[in-house]
């Protein structure tokens, strides 16, 4: 898992490649807070469409993210999620707690 | 239903094993020639039942997890064993939601997404001498 960061106004874009799963999403989860905290940012964008594999420990760092933004009135957004990771995003109801941007 | 194939692996209780474990199965399963969907969901559900046997079953203590595939014409079976704590309470460990781990962030949802993407599940635990997952999935042919 390899995440690459950029900025889009208000946003922090966060790029992510690879395989979401508890092991590296222990690794990652760090390096977006870190980030996050240092960027004079509000909202944070969760790019997925490079992600090839997510189990519900993606589940567990989109909710964490997203704790983490509304503490300090942002909004988050997932990106660009491919046809298999859509599908258990669906099933945690995830999108109904999160914009969706297809 | 006499089985065309059997295999069976075990690998220390790490989590860099968790896409090991999954690459595995989906890789066996694959001889039956199943649709990329049904592919999909053996490799998310195998990861979810590795992943609770590393951070459930074992904790900090390290251990070894077991992980069978028995192949029939149209189906596959799949157990992911480990020899670790056990669970106190199945049913609530199945409870959406419901986790121990908060701390590491852990959503809750990882018998529920077994129970969703396989076509049955059955969780046989014992405190103190470890936990069997046992997963079926259909697979029809592309």
């Amino acid at each position: 898992m390899d995440v690459r960061f950029s900025r889009e106004g208000n946003s922090l874009v966060v790029m992510m490649e690879g395989e979401i799963d508890h092991h590296t999403a222990s690794r990652v989860r760090e390096r977006i807070d870190n980030k996050f905290l240092m960027e004079p940012v509000k909202n944070l964008i969760l790019d997925l469409s490079r992600v090839t594999f997510m189990d519900s420990a993606g589940i567990g760092l989109i909710l964490g993210r997203m704790n983490r933004v509304s503490l300090i009135g942002g909004k988050m957004i997932i990106r660009r999620p491919k046809p298999e990771i859509q599908r258990i995003l669906r099933m945690s109801r995830i999108e109904e707690l999160i914009e969706l941007d297809a | 239903m006499q089985p065309i194939n059997k295999m069976r692996t075990e690998f220390l209780s790490k989590s860099a094993n968790e896409s090991f474990a999954r690459v595995v199965a989906a890789s066996f399963a694959a001889q039956a020639d199943p649709s990329i969907e049904v592919l999909a969901d053996i490799r998310t559900a195998v990861s979810e039942a590795v992943t609770n046997a590393i951070i459930h079953g074992y904790g900090e203590e390290e251990g070894m997890v077991v992980l069978s595939c028995v192949l029939y014409p149209d189906l596959i079976e799949i157990t992911v064993e480990d020899f670790g704590k056990g669970i106190e309470d199945v049913e609530k460990a199945k409870t959406p939601l419901f986790t121990t781990r908060p701390d590491l962030e852990r959503s809750g949802m990882g018998f529920t997404v077994m129970e969703t993407f396989m076509d049955s599940l059955e969780i046989e635990s014992r405190v103190g001498q470890g936990t069997r997952i046992r997963m079926t999935k259909e697979l029809k042919s592309r």
